[in-house]
């Protein structure tokens, strides 16, 4: 079948692209005028995370600044990345106590599952996305590390209505 | 037992066929069924307190606790029927009254069947808001720690110490909530099978000091074993975290130990883990391969008579590749005391601190108070670590051979040391003081460039020109039961994990 071309003849108005080109003029110069903002200016402007956001890890302490840790050994057990690396001791009061907690922030992913099995609600993932370091090996974090971190920390559930209802 | 008669039931709604006197409790557990319960176990005397094993039997008025129910022709039970679930659920709501619910800090956590039972069938939340009682905890002495607050008084450990050891040591105190285990005055629990109190109990109230803080129960690998303390021979199971020995728990054979381990024997488990270890060849005082070390010995002992040190912790394996290959010789056997387990038959610490004595004079080995005296120009000295021993008798020897997990002391430089697996670290087995030969398995790694002894006598014997290179602790055993007649019969299979008697048991009966 031999191929052949129809020219369509269409009206002045809908050929001509001068039509389009004012209609986004018209768009760029609403904007010179118009306050609203998409762009968000990091580093001076922080973006606003939302609670449920799953940062780095926080260990949570008691008053005397020690961590709330007793070292029960369920957060390396449900840990699915097996990032968590924890030997128990006990204190001079004779308290379970972390002798060392480290976190392989590397090898995390970000699940939550510490946060949640926790029955002491020490270990928290981190409301928290700065986490830039110039050594792979800054990245286990121990536990003097994660005790003194201060940013805020990820609400698993709405305090006020913890089943979701 | 000639005149058992069996009873018929229905459990669950299978059909049971049970000797008549079984508890419906031990009836179940053939049907595959396990009814909760809490003080009853079957090597104490039923007490029926804890109410926990409540089930629903057709025809009875109330609820009748299984353990102490015998079973009766034609009966029906029914263990989970709404009227049993809220009567365990009423029970486990209020054992957990005043528990301190501090699992996270427990030992017992992930073996505790309070924690089991609770969330098989317990209630999810507490109905009780004032504050919970509050005993502080206190040290019974020996390995055990009595730790108030967790106790569910279900009674274990007094039936215990009464009945099976002997030692009325401990009692309940107090009435109501405030009833705890009490100790009597001027009593610990020293005496030499007390920590079995922890293992009965099935709760965290009594916890090992040994134990406590080490590990997590879920942590633990483990492997079953033979005890490699004395001559009873306790089946174990060997708890490891991290490829090292933890604990050592008792595996239940009704032939040797019943539910028990002795102190002694539970708590000797560290030497296992030692970290000094021999962990190469080594041929003239430098480190050598396998390959030069085999070489060496084997030329060595080529038409030698040599004079050969065993040792009783030495497998059955071991030590009749250690006949075969240079010849029999003499061993020296560790002394304690012994320390009997009065309310169980033939079950006691024993004298000989060896666990495997007896196979070795089975195999032809003869004890001795010094077996390195009367050595030759060529010694061989396998598993005996030399401590206390006239080395002197040796020095005047050209080829010393030497199989070892640590270096004795006191040897001359020119040994040849060839490093050796420990107990824990290969297979075999061991002939009890009855005659019973047990396996035991591997339960950790050996070091370095150690190997399972039955594999280095195997080569050994091969590069002395004997028969040997066998490729498995069960091949070696194939061969041994081929030629021996004591263990004739007898393979890995038929020994299967709680063992069989030898054919000329009682040697040291």
């Amino acid at each position: 079948m031999a191929i052949t071309t129809r020219v369509v003849e269409r009206p002045i108005e809908e050929a001509s692209y001068m039509r389009a080109t004012f209609k986004g003029l018209a768009l760029t110069f609403k904007h010179l005028v118009d306050p609203h903002k998409v762009t968000v200016q990091y580093p001076e402007e922080k973006w606003d995370i939302g609670p449920r956001w799953r940062g780095t890890h926080r260990m949570l302490t008691t008053e005397d600044g020690k961590a709330k840790c007793v070292a029960c050994g369920l957060c390396p057990t449900v840990c699915p990345a097996n990032c968590i690396k924890l030997v128990p001791g006990v204190d001079e009061q004779g308290n379970r106590y972390p002798v060392v907690f480290d976190i392989d922030e590397f090898r995390c992913i970000f699940c939550g599952y510490c946060q949640e099995v926790c029955p002491e609600e020490a270990i928290h993932l981190g409301r928290h996305y700065e986490n830039a370091e110039t050594d792979r090996k800054d990245f286990i974090y121990d536990l003097k590390r994660l005790t003194a971190q201060t940013h805020p920390v990820c609400e698993m559930w709405d305090p006020a209505d913890p089943r979701g209802e | 037992m000639a005149d058992t008669k069996l009873i018929n039931l229905t459990i669950e709604g299978r059909a049971v066929s049970v000797p008549a006197g079984t508890t419906i409790l031990e009836a179940a557990k053939t049907a595959g069924v396990l009814i909760p319960h809490y003080c009853y176990h079957p090597g104490l005397e039923i007490a029926g307190v804890c109410r926990m094993c409540l089930v629903e039997v057709e025809k009875m008025p109330k609820l009748a606790p299984s353990c102490a129910t015998t079973v009766a022709e034609g009966q029906v039970v029914n263990v989970y029927t709404q009227k049993a679930l809220d009567a365990r659920k009423g029970v486990l709501e209020l054992l957990l009254i005043n528990h301190p619910l501090d699992c996270p800090i427990c030992d017992q956590a992930g073996e505790c069947e309070l924690q089991d039972y609770t969330f098989q069938e317990g209630r999810a939340d507490s109905r009780y808001h004032e504050p919970k009682r509050f005993n502080p905890a206190e040290d019974f002495g020996g390995d055990v720690l009595y730790v108030t607050n967790r106790c569910i008084l279900c009674t274990r450990c007094v039936r215990f110490m009464g009945d099976v050891a002997g030692d009325e040591a401990l009692c309940v105190e107090e009435r109501g909530d405030r009833a705890h285990i009490g100790i009597a005055p001027n009593h610990d629990l020293s005496h030499p099978w007390a920590a079995n109190v922890v293992d009965l109990c099935p709760v965290g109230a009594l916890v090992s000091k040994d134990f406590l803080n080490k590990a997590r129960a879920w942590e633990l690998d483990r492997t079953a074993s033979v005890c490699p303390n004395c001559s009873q021979g306790c089946n174990i199971t060997l708890e490891t975290r991290d490829e090292n020995v933890v604990r050592m728990k008792p595996r239940s054979n009704d032939a040797v130990n019943h539910f028990y381990l002795c102190d002694e024997g539970r708590l000797n488990y560290s030497w296992i883990n030692r970290d000094d270890r021999l962990e190469t060849p080594v041929v003239a005082g430098k480190p050598a391969t396998w390959e030069q070390a085999l070489a060496a010995a084997g030329a060595a002992l080529k038409g030698a008579t040599a004079h050969v040190v065993a040792n009783g912790s030495l497998s059955n394996e071991a030590l009749w590749l250690l006949k075969q290959a240079v010849g029999t010789g003499k061993f020296r056997v560790a002394k304690g005391s012994e320390a009997a387990l009065t309310g169980v038959k033939d079950l006691a610490l024993r004298a000989d601190r060896t666990p495997n004595a007896t196979g070795a004079e089975m195999l032809g080995f003869t004890r001795a108070e010094q077996p390195l005296v009367g050595a030759g120009k060529v010694v061989v000295i396998a598993g005996e670590m030399c401590d206390g021993l006239d080395t002197s008798a040796i020095a005047g020897a050209t080829t010393v051979i030497v199989l070892c997990t640590v270096i004795p002391k006191s040897l001359p430089a020119n040994a040849i040391l060839l490093p050796i697996a420990n107990f824990a670290e290969e297979e075999g087995t061991f002939t009890n003081l009855r005659g019973r030969v047990q396996r035991f398995l591997q339960a950790r790694p050996a070091p370095g460039h150690a190997r399972a002894s039955w594999m280095v006598l195997s080569e050994l014997a091969a590069a002395a020109g004997k028969k040997g290179g066998y490729a498995s602790a069960e091949a070696v055993f194939a061969a041994m039961a081929g030629t021996e007649a004591t263990f004739g019969g007898m393979s890995y299979d038929s020994l299967g994990l709680k063992g069989q008697v030898a054919v000329a048991a009682g040697v040291n009966a």
